[in-house]
């Protein structure tokens, strides 16, 4: 029997030590990245806007009541989040194995999931700064109107709605990593599409119940009509009742952790067998 | 001339393989729609939350023929661009368009090609999905097809120019900037006008609206094809002048287009960015 903490058998405190100083490296280097190009930050902050503000534009158009205006740049900045988890999380492995890198996470003696969880938090932190400047802009450009007051419920059904979806994005990630070419168009098909369907733009309610509630298994569907109803009362036309969606959204980070794992498993093993982990060019 | 279109017919192909081999033709053409009808229904739902359930179908007439013709802009804007990237640091294959019998501009305009064919069945599907599922008539009674085609055609051409003038571009400067090129697109959506009127942009903002080429054309589209106007600051303008303005830019565009990729190929040369890696 090897004796405890030893390089091949660590004890659980080194165990643990070493997963969390993963999770600390890989967070650190993705802030780090987040503001070494400065192109990135426009391009991840003013061209989001910029979209965001043509859809507000639709709606003063429409001579839509303000409070659409509001939809819609809470849905910005949670796009800002969604396109992180498509393209940070879910496509990461895909990068790192095109790059020569992905061999080296598979040496290490640490978790997968440390290292997406590391990737998670840098990612959050870093599309923190954009949303940030989508939510900023679009109350001064555009005179929306957040009540400050409901902040701070909202703020929690944001945080929860973040750990589903970046547990989704843990799952996407496992399915991303044996795939070619193919990433592309997946993660380009999680746009758009997921945009309609998560209802950022518009209340998802008027999707009709039965393709909203559908939907509700994206985590940001749900969120976005929650934080929706916090600041907006009935005038946010809320799919489910508003004391519904903290659980489910709970309730959805376990499902989507505990498939995270299994799948991430699963997927390097097959990826080993197939010998596809050290494909590059693909 | 035979040279130029067996270049031509090539690289298209070579495009075509690139983007499209990775899946059954099928599989292929329901990724190529869904974005362009997502963003249909995006703009659908958004009338109808708005008008509660009696969807303004003028309106959204109107906003629907701005949104599908706009994928031409981006598909082909970003397409050429994204080509060099992909060529010079993935594939790592620009380099060997030097040692071929060809020369890179018509290279790019037939990869462009192909970026033009998949955005042409996004806009077919588009119309046809808002024609058939959402009830919208897309052309009057009056429609010249013959004119619309044109008109199409002459805007295409103005995009593929813009197109070039981003693909030098991309061959001097890093792989980074790729989001440049998508943001131009996405200031284009915001400032043409597609899915909105004219109108409701401020004031500084209308000014530089009016300086864009795809401005003119997304409003002669919609002429074309409701026999009436979007934009009441365009509403002054006949059709005869809408062409004119386009023609015009399509040919500003294209010599502009010459000069500056020309000295963008040359300065890539120079400093050996030709076979450029800068993916980090």
């Amino acid at each position: 029997m090897a004796p405890r903490g030893d390089a091949r058998h660590p004890g659980l405190s080194r165990l643990l030590r070493m997963n969390l100083a993963a999770v600390y490296a890989r967070a650190s280097v993705r802030v780090k990245a987040s503001f070494r190009e400065s192109s990135w930050v426009i391009g991840e902050t003013i061209f989001p806007f910029l979209a965001m503000s043509a859809f507000v534009l639709v709606y003063r158009g429409l001579k839509a009541p303000r409070e659409y205006e509001g939809f819609v740049v809470l849905g910005g900045a949670m796009i800002a989040y969604w396109n992180n988890v498509i393209w940070g999380m879910a496509s990461q492995f895909f990068w790192e194995r095109e790059q020569g890198q992905l061999q080296l996470y598979l040496i290490t003696p640490v978790s997968r999931m440390s290292i997406l969880l590391g990737m998670a938090l840098g990612g959050i932190a870093m599309t923190t700064t954009r949303a940030a400047a989508i939510l900023i802009g679009g109350t001064l450009l555009f005179h929306v109107d957040f009540p400050l007051s409901r902040a701070l419920p909202a703020f929690g059904l944001f945080v929860l709605t973040l750990g589903a979806a970046y547990s989704l994005g843990m799952i996407l990630s496992s399915l991303f990593l044996l795939w070619g070419r193919e990433v592309w168009h997946t993660a380009t098909i999680l746009q758009e599409p997921i945009y309609l369907f998560s209802g950022f733009y518009f209340p998802v309610s008027a999707m009709g119940l039965g393709i909203a509630i559908a939907a509700s298994i994206l985590p940001v569907t749900l969120g976005l009509d929650g934080i929706r109803q916090v600041f907006y009362g009935p005038a946010a036309h809320g799919l489910l009742p508003l004391p519904w969606i903290p659980p489910i959204q709970i309730a959805l980070t376990a499902f989507f952790l505990y498939i995270a794992g299994v799948m991430l498993r699963y997927m390097e093993n097959l990826g080993k067998q197939e010998g596809r982990l050290t494909v590059r060019g693909d | 001339m035979r040279r130029l279109a067996q270049v031509l017919r090539a690289s298209a192909w070579l495009g075509w393989q690139v983007e499209a081999n990775w899946a059954e033709p099928i599989l292929f053409i329901v990724y190529a729609v869904a974005k362009p009808l997502a963003t249909t229904l995006i703009l659908y739902f958004m009338v109808k939350v708005v008008s509660q359930g009696s969807a303004t179908s003028e309106t959204f007439r109107y906003i629907f023929i701005g949104n599908t013709f706009f994928i031409y802009v981006t598909e082909v804007l970003i397409g050429i661009s994204w080509t060099v990237f992909r060529d010079r640091e993935d594939y790592e294959t620009l380099k060997y368009i030097y040692v071929a019998p060809l020369r890179l501009l018509p290279y790019l305009t037939g990869r462009a090609f192909t970026r033009v064919g998949t955005a042409t069945i996004g806009v077919l599907v588009a119309l046809a999905f808002g024609r058939i599922v959402l009830g919208l008539s897309v052309g009057v009674p009056g429609t010249n097809w013959f004119l619309v085609a044109a008109a199409v055609l002459l805007g295409l051409m103005g995009v593929l120019w813009l197109g070039i003038i981003l693909a030098g571009t991309s061959l001097v400067v890093a792989r980074h900037s790729m989001n440049l090129n998508e943001g131009l697109s996405g200031l284009f959506f915001l400032l043409c006008g597609a899915v909105f009127p004219l109108d409701v942009l401020p004031h500084w903002a209308r000014a530089i609206s009016l300086a864009l080429p795809f401005t003119y054309w997304l409003e002669l589209l919609r002429r074309m094809l409701t026999g009436r106007g979007f934009a009441a600051i365009l509403a002054g303008m006949s059709d005869g002048a809408l062409w004119g303005v386009i023609a015009l830019s399509t040919v500003a565009l294209c010599a502009l287009a010459l000069v500056w990729f020309s000295w963008c190929e040359r300065t890539a040369r120079e400093r050996g960015l030709i076979d450029w890696k800068t993916n980090y």
